[in-house]
This record gives C-alpha cells, structure tokens and sequence, in this order.
C-alpha cells in the first residue's frame, strides 16, 4: 500500500543542514495500522511530510498503493490520503461551523461547483454521523469550529480525513494536545474508525503506551532509522515495560 | 432641502461603493488579501466602461460586463504574481496597480488624445450611459438623483444576492476554506493557489463593475478616480462588518454594503464643510484611523443594543457560545 524506497533527505537553513535520512526505506501493507515511536528530531514528522508530499526527498521514490507518487504535489497526493495534524487548528477551518467543515469534507474526490454545498435536508445525517463520536458535535453544528475544544475539534478533523474513501490515514501526534482524558477518548475513537473502515493508518505517537495498545506494527525511529520494527505476535506481546529501556537510551542520547 | 440632496447623493455614492466593499469583502476579509491593485482597476473598469458606451457604442450593461473582465484579468494577474510568483500580497497588489496606470492612460487616449478626464456631456453624440439620455430624457435633477440611487440599488442588490448564492455553494465553501485555513484545502484534494486566484478574479471583477457604475453615475470619467478608493472600501468593510456584522441574520455582504453607505453620506456631508476639497482626504484618513482604533473594541461595544434589538433577546440575556469541553 505504501512504500517508501531509499530514502534522502537534508534539511538546510544557511549553512547549517540536518541530515534527517540517509537511506530510509519503509513498505506498509494494504490494512496495517503502524504506529511510529522515537525521540524528538528523529524524523518522524519528516517521514510523514514525505508520504504526503508536504516535504520532497532529495532522493529515493514513494508509492502510494503501487503508484509512484513522488512528484505529484501534496495536494494532489490527499485526493487518496487522509490526515490528521499534532495542531488542532491545522485540520479543519475555525470560522466556519462544524456542518460547514463537514459539508466539506464529505465532498472530497469530488467537483468544488456551483452547486449548493450545505443543503438543510443533509443536516440531520451529519448529526447522527457526529454523535457517533461520541464528543458532544450534535449539539454544535452550527458552532464555529474555533469555538469547539481541542478533544472535539481533533474529532472533527479526524471524522473529515476519514469521511471519504482514502487508501492511507496519516496521524501525527493528533492526540499530543489534549489532555489525558480527552486524549485517551481521541485514540479509542481513532482505533474504531480505523478498525471499521478497514484502513490503512500509520499514527505517529508521543506516547509509548498507545504504541503498545493500538496498531498492528510497531516502528521505533531514531536519528532517521529504525531501530525496532515489530509486527503480528511480536507486536502483540510487546509491553511497555519492554520498550522502555530501548526508549530511554534513544531519549537520553538526544539529551531528552 | 439641501440636507436631503446631501443625503440623496450620499445614498448614490454609497451604493456605488458598496459593490466595492463587498468585492474588498472577498478579497481582504475572506481571503486576508489587502488588495491594493484596486487603486488601478477601479478607474480601468470606468475607462473600459466609457470605450465601451461611447467608442463601441455598446448597451451600458455590457459596459459593465466588460469591466467587470477587465477587472477579473487584473485580480487574475495580481493572484499569478502572488500564487506562481510568490511575490508578497501587498506588492503584487503594489505591481498591478502601477502598471495599470499606464494601462488606463494609454486606454483613455482612445476616448480624447490628452485629456485624462472626459466629461460624457461634453462628448458630441453623447455616451449612452445608465444615468444619461435616453435613459434620463426629461428629468428633472432630484429626479435624476432618484433614479440613480435606484439603478444602483438594483446593481447593488444584484451583486449582494449573486454572492450571498455564491458562499453557499461548495466553490464558496471552498474559497472561505481558501482564506481560513490552506492546509484544509490541500487536504481536501484541492490547490488553495487556483481556490484563491479564483477569489481574487471575482474581487477584482467586482472592482471593475463598481469602477464603471462610479464613471456612469458621475458621468466622467477621471483617470484619477482610484486614488484612495482602497481606504474608501477598506473603511467601508471594517466600520460594516463591525456595525452590522454580529446582527444575527444580516449577512457579512449586507453590512458592508451598509458600511459603504454610511460612510458616503458622512463623506457627501463633509464636502458641505470643505468646499475645496482639500481636507477630504484627511478626513478619509482620519476617519480610517478612527474606524480601526474603535472598529475592533468600542463599536462592537456600543452596537450591543443593536444586536439584541434585532436577536429580540433582552439585552445581557445573551447566551454566547463558551469553550466547554
Ligand atoms: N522544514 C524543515 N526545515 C528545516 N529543518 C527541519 C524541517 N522539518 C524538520 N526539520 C528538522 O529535521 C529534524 C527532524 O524533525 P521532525 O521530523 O519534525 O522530528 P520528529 O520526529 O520530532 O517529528 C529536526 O532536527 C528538525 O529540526
Ligand atoms: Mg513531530
């Protein structure tokens, strides 16, 4: 479903440059849920950037669902990608309502025309679509998406990415902001869609125990390579307890 | 007498405007886009306008269709120099608009060699314009005045309702999404870029249309006429949006369309006091200071009567949307 092939990528501001990946190579199978763990600065927003498109590799290729998608611009690569960003003002449009954002969103792959994009009769499927997440939205569609609180705009945006068929659900730290309530209720949330739309999902994550609990893959970066990719039974008998030692070592040598 | 003249001419301008305001609606408050081209496409749409009355002798609605494409071409132009080019908003504004000031006067040599204003009743067979003969054959003067004020209700009332319709399809939805958020955009699959140059040919056309309404309804056209007509729709726009603007189901295009007016007619009385017209642009910039200084705080403020007269809540009964979680 997703591959990622050797991998170069340089960041340079002035004279200073950051190697980011050397040679970083990655292939995801189609229904996998990946979740990425590593230090701060090991690449993992960057990985995300290439898989999307919002950052170009200096070299090596990505596909998309057997598609080389490496020079087709980030927007063009979302037509099949959804995502959800760290920031809850990234996803979604504060001075527009929940059902406006919505409409939006539900018509994704399609024509933006001169048709209406709101009408009063598409209301009330978007209601019940809303309650199913369980975070208050029914009672706030026409509330302006700036009002909502981080856990019900994170919501939001995550419902939006997955709205429409996508071949691949890109999460980055799209619980770090909430608080560990909200947080908690975000990733159950997130788990079901992924579950019940049978997507593809690779969530990167700040928090070693949502790593352990949800997701079929297990990915830990570091300095732009992985130095623990743990899939099926291994996967499943991994413990936080396990990671822990390898986690710390990584964190410390970042001075983290 | 002469105050309801004042008012009546206060009304006429103030209409003419408002097709202004509400193109600087598109443009600067939905796509954060301080456009200052319009200083040029203003008076392009008016001398496209008078070609087309006087030179083509073309029906004066087609005049204004044709500025209303001039000016799209501008807005178009300045949305490449700012999307493909990645010039700043503000300069690629500043580029367009100097450039066209060779643009219309070059344009303005078609309409008298020399001249840079041309008076419709001083050109021979006359310019067949909206607020000219044939169409104002035997009025007299107030009447004259009455139907301006109503033809430019009409064009108005036009652009209001055709973009009202407009932010209610999902090219509208999109172009909000444009100005509020890019990044949604682009996740939606669409290029924000194209969403915005979009935007800024729909301003700009707007500008243009305003621009040959302003021309006809003077009947001259002055290839001065863009000088300060930004802060005039700047102007027009906040004291709108903030006056009217939370007044539940008044639409942001009927405010400041309002806006506009309010502004022309405090702009009509103070030419009574200034003759000469020498303080009139210090009283625009003044009063464009004044606006923002209590546009933000103090308007809103003092407008809450407002807002609870229409919302027929009693006041401080408000119930304002919290942040709960
Ligand atoms: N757009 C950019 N420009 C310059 N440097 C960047 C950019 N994006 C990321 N970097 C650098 O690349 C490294 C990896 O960043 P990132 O992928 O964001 O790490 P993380 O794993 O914390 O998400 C960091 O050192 C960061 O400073
Ligand atoms: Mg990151």
């Amino acid at each position: 479903m997703l591959e990622l092939s050797h991998i170069r990528k340089t960041f340079t501001a002035g004279v200073d440059s950051v190697r980011v990946f050397e040679d970083f190579s990655l292939s995801l199978d189609a229904g996998c849920f990946l979740s990425v763990v590593g230090s701060n600065g090991s690449g993992k927003t960057t990985m995300l950037n290439l898989i999307c498109g919002s950052v170009l590799p200096d070299a090596g290729r990505v596909f998309l669902d057997g598609r080389d998608v490496t020079a087709l611009p980030e927007y063009r690569r979302f037509a099949r990608v959804g995502r959800v960003y760290q920031d809850p003002s990234a996803g979604t449009v504060a001075d527009m309502t929940v059902a406006e954002n919505l409409a939006l969103a539900h018509n994704k792959g399609r024509r933006y025309g001169l048709t209406r994009a709101l009408p009063p009769s598409a209301l009330a499927a978007m209601r019940e679509e809303v309650a199913g997440l369980g975070v208050g939205l029914e009672d706030r569609m026409q509330v302006p998406v700036g009002r909502l609180s981080g856990g019900q705009r994170q919501a939001l945006a995550l419902l939006m990415a997955t709205c429409t068929p996508i071949d691949l659900l890109v999460l980055d730290e799209h619980t770090a902001a909430l608080d560990p309530k909200n947080a908690e209720l975000l990733m159950k949330i997130t788990d079901r869609i992924v579950r019940e739309k049978r997507l593809t999902a690779v969530m990167v994550t700040h928090n070693l125990r949502y790593a352990v609990e949800y997701g079929d893959r297990l990915l830990m970066l570091d300095r732009g390579g992985i130095v623990l990719d743990a899939r099926g039974e291994e996967k499943a008998r991994l413990t936080t307890d396990d990671l822990l030692p390898l986690f710390g070592r990584i964190s410390i040598e970042c001075g983290n | 007498m002469l105050f309801l003249n004042t008012a009546l001419e206060g009304l006429r301008l103030g209409l003419c405007y408002a097709v202004l305001a509400m193109a600087l609606y598109v443009s600067y408050t939905i796509l954060d886009f301080p456009d200052l081209s319009v200083e040029g496409n203003f008076p392009l749409g008016g001398v496209i306008g008078t070609i087309a009355l006087y030179r083509l002798g073309l029906p004066p609605l087609l005049a204004v269709l044709l500025s209303f494409l001039s000016g799209a071409l501008c807005g178009a132009l300045m949305g490449l120099l700012h999307v493909k080019c990645r010039i700043s908003k503000l300069l690629s504004g500043i580029i367009v608009m100097t450039g066209l000031i060779s643009v219309t006067l070059a344009l303005t040599q078609l309409l008298s060699r020399g001249l840079t204003v041309v008076y419709f009743n001083y050109i021979p067979n006359g310019v067949r314009g909206f607020f000219n003969a044939p169409f104002t054959a035997g009025f007299s003067s107030s009447a004259k005045t009455l139907y301006g004020v109503a033809v430019l209700l009409v064009f108005a009332l036009a652009v209001k309702l055709l973009l009202d319709l407009f932010f209610a399809t999902k090219a509208g939805f999109l172009l909000r999404a444009a100005g509020g958020n890019e990044q949604t955009v682009r996740t939606l699959g669409q290029d924000p870029g194209r969403i915005k140059m979009l935007g800024l040919m729909l301003s700009g056309g707007l500008v243009g249309v305003s621009g040959c309404l302003y021309a006809q309804m003077r009947l001259q056209y002055d290839n001065t006429s863009g000088a300060g007509k930004v802060v005039i729709a700047l102007v027009a726009v906040i004291m709108g949006l903030s006056l009217f603007g939370r007044i539940p189901r008044v639409r942001p295009t009927t405010a400041v369309a309002l806006g506009a007016i309010l502004y022309s007619l405090a702009l009509c009385f103070f030419t009574l006091i200034d003759r000469g017209g020498i303080y009139l642009k210090l009283f625009n910039a003044a009063f464009f200071a004044a606006v923002l200084i209590l546009g933000e705080n103090r308007l809103k403020f003092h407008t809450g009567w407002l807002k609870t007269l229409f919302s027929g809540k009693k006041r401080g009964g408000e119930k304002e949307e919290t942040t709960d979680a």
